[in-house]
């Protein structure tokens, strides 16, 4: 999903910086007051950096003949909401722009907008969506994991048929063009970083469910509910 | 036992079923499995009818000078994140067993 230096013109790229920053000055700021507030968090936040990190430099062989990397943003969005994963997207793309030469240090901001913004910002709808109901957390986790993904890798297809309108047919002919490129290719590696994600989500749960309550991730009741099918203890009939 | 091993057996099938799709596609003809960000610069080369050398840095970029080092990078950034898994996953396992202990 990475835009290469120099294949965006500087209007697009200050556009999508512009859009960015504001996401990534609020999320230092929310970053900074959630650290102050509880240092037991600190450790969780690691996992989720540390797992878009690992997940964003796999790059997998998908069906369609060529290679693309899953993004592993669905669990930070979950635990720590779209702007904290707006910094720690920022500081994988910043490596992987400076060392890397994957993305640029031009054509960051549109990829912030989509791996970092974007694509978190819509697994965040679908666990809003999903949290208060009877779906099971597991389910829900695999959805937003899932989610999270292949829309990052829509939105940067949109960004690229935005600033390539094909000559015919324009931006949607063009936007067509990508969307075969980058998220059809993406599809099943989306089902997989949501089966990896919910499953971290699964050990997380076990070992922190204090934490994952206390962040209101989930409620109370949800968890040990899911943890009780888990471990065949019956389900508490209220 | 096997129900609460539910989710690992069905991530393990998800795998499965994502390498056997790989050794079958891979098998035929035409697929270089590069990576799609190439691709997509391709793509755009051939939207704005321009060759894809000429799409040069707007902000000068550091190149890992081969795909060795390029590798050695990509393995540094997963290890990396690891070791941080690790690390809190096994914080985590300690604390619970001396709260469980006490």
């Amino acid at each position: 999903m990475h835009i290469m230096e120099g294949f965006l013109p500087w209007q697009w790229c200050a556009l999508w910086w512009i859009i960015a920053i504001p996401f990534l000055i609020v999320g230092v700021i929310e970053l900074k007051s959630l650290l102050r507030k509880d240092r037991e968090y600190l450790p969780l936040l690691g996992v989720c950096g540390a797992f878009i990190f690992i997940l964003s430099a796999l790059k997998l062989p998908s069906v369609t003949g060529s290679c693309s990397h899953p993004t592993g943003t669905g669990l930070s969005v979950m635990c720590f909401k779209p702007y904290i994963t707006a910094v720690i997207g920022f500081i994988v793309l910043l490596f992987q722009a400076l060392l890397l030469a994957h993305g640029g240090l031009s054509t960051l901001g549109a990829n912030m907008v989509s791996m970092a913004i974007g694509g978190p910002l819509a697994g965040y709808a679908v666990y809003k969506l999903l949290k208060n109901t009877r779906v099971n957390i597991f389910v829900t986790v695999f959805c937003v994991a899932a989610v999270a993904d292949i829309v990052t890798y829509i939105i940067t297809s949109f960004e690229l048929a935005l600033a390539y309108p094909a000559a015919v047919g324009g931006i949607m002919a063009s936007f067509s063009a990508f969307f075969v490129i980058f998220a059809v290719t993406q599809i099943p590696l989306s089902i997989i970083e949501g089966l990896v994600l919910t499953l971290v989500f699964k050990y997380i749960v076990q070992l922190k469910p204090d934490l994952i309550e206390k962040l209101d991730v989930f409620s109370k009741k949800q968890i040990e509910s899911a943890l009780g099918t888990m471990t065949g203890v019956p389900e508490e009939k209220v | 036992m096997l129900e609460n091993r539910k989710l690992e057996i069905l991530t393990l099938i998800g795998l499965f079923t994502f390498v056997v799709l790989f050794l079958v596609i891979s098998g035929q003809a035409g697929h270089e499995f590069s990576g799609s960000d190439d691709v997509g610069s391709e793509k755009i080369a051939e939207l704005t009818g321009k060759p894809v050398e000429s799409f040069t840095p707007l902000i000068p970029q550091y190149k890992p000078p081969s795909g060795e080092i390029e590798a050695t990078l990509f393995a540094l950034q997963a290890a990396f994140g690891g070791i941080v898994v690790g690390l809190v996953i096994g914080y985590w396992l300690g604390q619970k067993k001396r709260t469980a202990t006490t």
